[in-house]
Formats: C-alpha cells, structure tokens, sequence
C-alpha cells in the first residue's frame, strides 16, 4: 500500500515541481536581425523571462560572438523594460573567417539573472561595396567573460521548445513506465512457462496490458509535442517509427491470446510469444534509434539523455517523476489483475 | 474502448490545428506553456478511459454474480 500512497506523492510533485518552476531567462531574438560588416547598428535584444531592469544598464553586457577568438560587445546599452534593451554594436569591415556571411549567437550578462544565449541569433553579410566600410571595429576588443552563472531552481532555457521542455517531466516517463511494466510482463510469461497458473498467466497479461497503455500514451503525447516542436505531429522520426512497430508487436500479443479456443493453449503461446516480443523491443527502442540521425535529444549515436539535455534541475523532478509514474503504472495493472482473479472465481462458479 | 482512442487521438492531432487559426495561436503564445497543459490532459484522459473499462468489467461481473444468487 505505501507504494501506491508514493506514487501519488511523486506524480503530484512532479507536477507541481515541474509546472511551478520558472524558465532561465532567454533571448528570443534580436532586431534587426542582420547588418553588413563595416557597419555601426543599434541592436535590439529581446528577452524571455528577463528582469533587465532590475540591474543598471552599465553592469549589464551583452555580446554578438562568432567563436572564443571573435565576439564584439554592445556599447551603450539602453534597458527599454524587463524584457527589451538595445545597444549598438560597432562591426568590423572584415569577417571572421572567408566565407560571405556568418552567424553570431547573441548573449547577454545579468549580475541577478545570469547569462542568456540565442545561438545563431544574428547574421552578419560581408559588405561587398569597400567604398561603404568605415567601421573601426574590432574583433575581440572586448572578449566574453566573466559570466554570472546563477544557482536556483530553474529550467534551462532552450530556443524553439520553450515553456514545453516541461513536457520531460510528463511524456518521458510514459516511456519509463511501459519498460518497466513490459518487463515484470516478460518476468510474469517466463514463470508461467515454468509454473502454469492462472496467477501467472493473468499476472503477464495484465502488465503487458498496462504497458500498452502507456506505450500510446506516450506516443499521443509525443505527437502532441512534436507538432509545435517538429512541426509536424508525425514526422517518420526513426524513433517513432520504432515504438509504433514495438506498440503493434504486443497488440498482436493480445490478438494471439485471444484466437485459441483452450485457454491453457493461448496462454502458453502467449507466453512463448511475449518473450521474443521483449526480446524486439530492445533492438526497437534503444538500438535501432542510435544508429540513424533523429529528432529526438541527441540525434544520432544517442537518442536519450545527455548533460546537454538535462540538466541537474530537471533531474530533480524527472527522477521522481519517473518513479512515481511507474508505480502509478503497477498499480493500475494491480486493478486488472485483481478484476481477472475475480472474474475468474466467478466462472468457476457456474 | 475504441471509441476513447479516437478521441485521444483527434484531440491530439485535431484540435491543435483549430487552436491554431486566427491571429492568435492558443498553443504557441507563452512560451508554449499549453502544449504542457494539453499533456497533462491527455495523460488525464487516458487515466480516466482506463478507469471506465475496469468499471464497464465490473458492472458486468456484477450482474453475473447478481444472476447466480438468484
């Protein structure tokens, strides 16, 4: 019972945690968001979660950067409100490297906030017109350092997903639960090969049954989040594709429990089959994905979770989270095998 | 059980394109703060389909045993 009163506690902080928790500050873009070298522009700098005003404009710094070697900062900056500044950035005539245009990622130093970064934020052209450069800028007169890293119970801040990087804490998890769950079904099968009862019979069905459930879960939530992060809701992502196959293989596991007229003789083939569909879902899941490039976090060689992806807030609550949701997980497949065990008892009755 | 599947999935797919006409779009404004939501709900509503196939199971095993007392 204390597990059940666990997995209430978890899920609800994972919500509450999870929901409460502010986002770092971000960048969410700048304006304009391109110049030509050579040129002085005054550069808009929009903030996501930001308190620019709550530091004076002279303690806060804010930088275009190429890479380590190349990066000017924004002169005379100007806070407009919590979450728009401007300062003007003096380009030099030349690029950092030969090539006609490059990308500088924008980032931006608060004492009380800490740093933000908009990587790719701002596009600088080489100016092809000689005559027109004037600049007198330099590369790396005044070189990103000395950053404030701040310490507290925030989110990362990430371009494009936002607010949604929430969704960690929810759609993730339903993944953890059907592992989990297909797994006590696969040990409940191999028991039954070795010790035929209804109990371990009911027991196998009833895992694979609630693992199911969180399998499509787990994928319509996906769906749900990669329309606004993707774009589209399915896009053949070698991972969804994987867990669709995974999903259809243990349909099939009920299909085949269901096509025998002996009992006895569905639930052992069952079982047989149950096992080499465990046995698929590792290729399915954790192989497969990491041999193609994916949209899924960090794509190509490693589909789950690097430091990049979470950091040690998050696991704060994606750990809990993923207990509680596993637990939840047992006790619902607990109901069903309760209801079998009755039902059962009741057709021995008549 | 079929039935709340469907739903399930024309909320998932469906409704966010309804969302997203007009000028504003529910699901993106505030950081995408709504997709969490639209989570949560889904999550919510599978626990609930869940819930009444266990209860339809019930009920009908309650008749049964109903039946055999009388």
């Amino acid at each position: 019972m204390w597990w059940k009163a666990l997995s209430v506690v978890l899920v609800v902080y994972s919500l509450l945690a999870g929901m409460l928790a502010p986002l770092k500050p971000g960048i969410t873009r700048t304006n304009p968001e391109t110049a030509k070298s050579g040129q002085t522009v005054t550069v808009q700098v929009f903030g996501y979660n930001s308190f620019y005003t709550r530091s004076a404009a002279n303690e806060l710094r804010v930088w275009l950067e190429y890479d380590s070697l190349h990066a000017l900062a924004g002169q005379d900056i100007k806070i407009l409100s919590d979450t728009s500044l401007e300062a003007s950035f003096l380009f030099p005539p030349d690029l950092p490297n030969a090539s006609t245009s490059v990308l500088l990622n924008a980032i931006l130093d608060h004492p009380k906030d800490g740093v933000s970064l908009l990587p790719g934020a701002f596009e600088l052209v080489k100016n092809t017109d000689t005559a027109a450069v004037a600049g007198s800028g330099a590369w790396n007169r005044n070189p990103v350092g000395d950053l404030h890293v701040i310490k507290d119970f925030t989110f990362p801040y990430r371009n494009v997903i936002y607010e949604s990087i929430r969704n960690t804490y929810y759609h993730v998890p339903m993944w953890f639960a059907l592992m989990f769950l297909f797994l006590a079904s696969v040990i409940s099968s191999a028991r039954y090969l070795r010790n035929p009862t209804l109990e371990n019979d009911r027991r196998a069905s009833a895992y694979a049954e609630t693992g199911l459930f969180f399998g499509l879960m787990g994928l319509v939530t996906g769906m749900l989040w990669a329309h606004y992060a993707w774009g589209r809701a399915w896009s053949n992502d070698i991972k969804q594709l994987m867990t669709a196959v995974a999903l259809l293989i243990y349909f099939a596991y009920f299909i085949l429990r269901r096509s025998f007229d002996e009992p006895e003789k569905g639930a052992r083939l069952a079982a047989v089959y149950n096992i080499f569909a465990f046995a698929s879902l590792i290729p399915l899941l954790y192989i497969v994905p990491r041999m193609f490039a994916s949209l899924h976090p960090g794509a190509t060689g490693n589909p789950a979770f690097g430091s990049q992806d979470l950091d040690n807030t998050m696991r704060l609550v994606f750990y809990p989270a993923i207990i509680g949701w596993t637990l939840l997980g047992f006790w619902m497949a607990q109901l069903r095998i309760r209801y079998q065990r009755l039902e059962d008892r009741v057709m021995d009755l008549e | 059980m079929h039935r709340f599947l469907t739903i399930i999935l024309f909320m998932a797919i469906y409704l966010p394109g309804v969302w997203a006409q007009g000028n504003r779009d529910f699901m993106r404004e505030t950081g995408k703060i709504n997709v969490v939501v639209g989570v949560i709900l889904l999550i919510f509503i599978g626990i609930v389909w869940f819930l009444l196939r266990i209860e339809r199971k019930l009920t009908k095993l309650e008749h049964q045993l109903k039946e055999e007392q009388q």
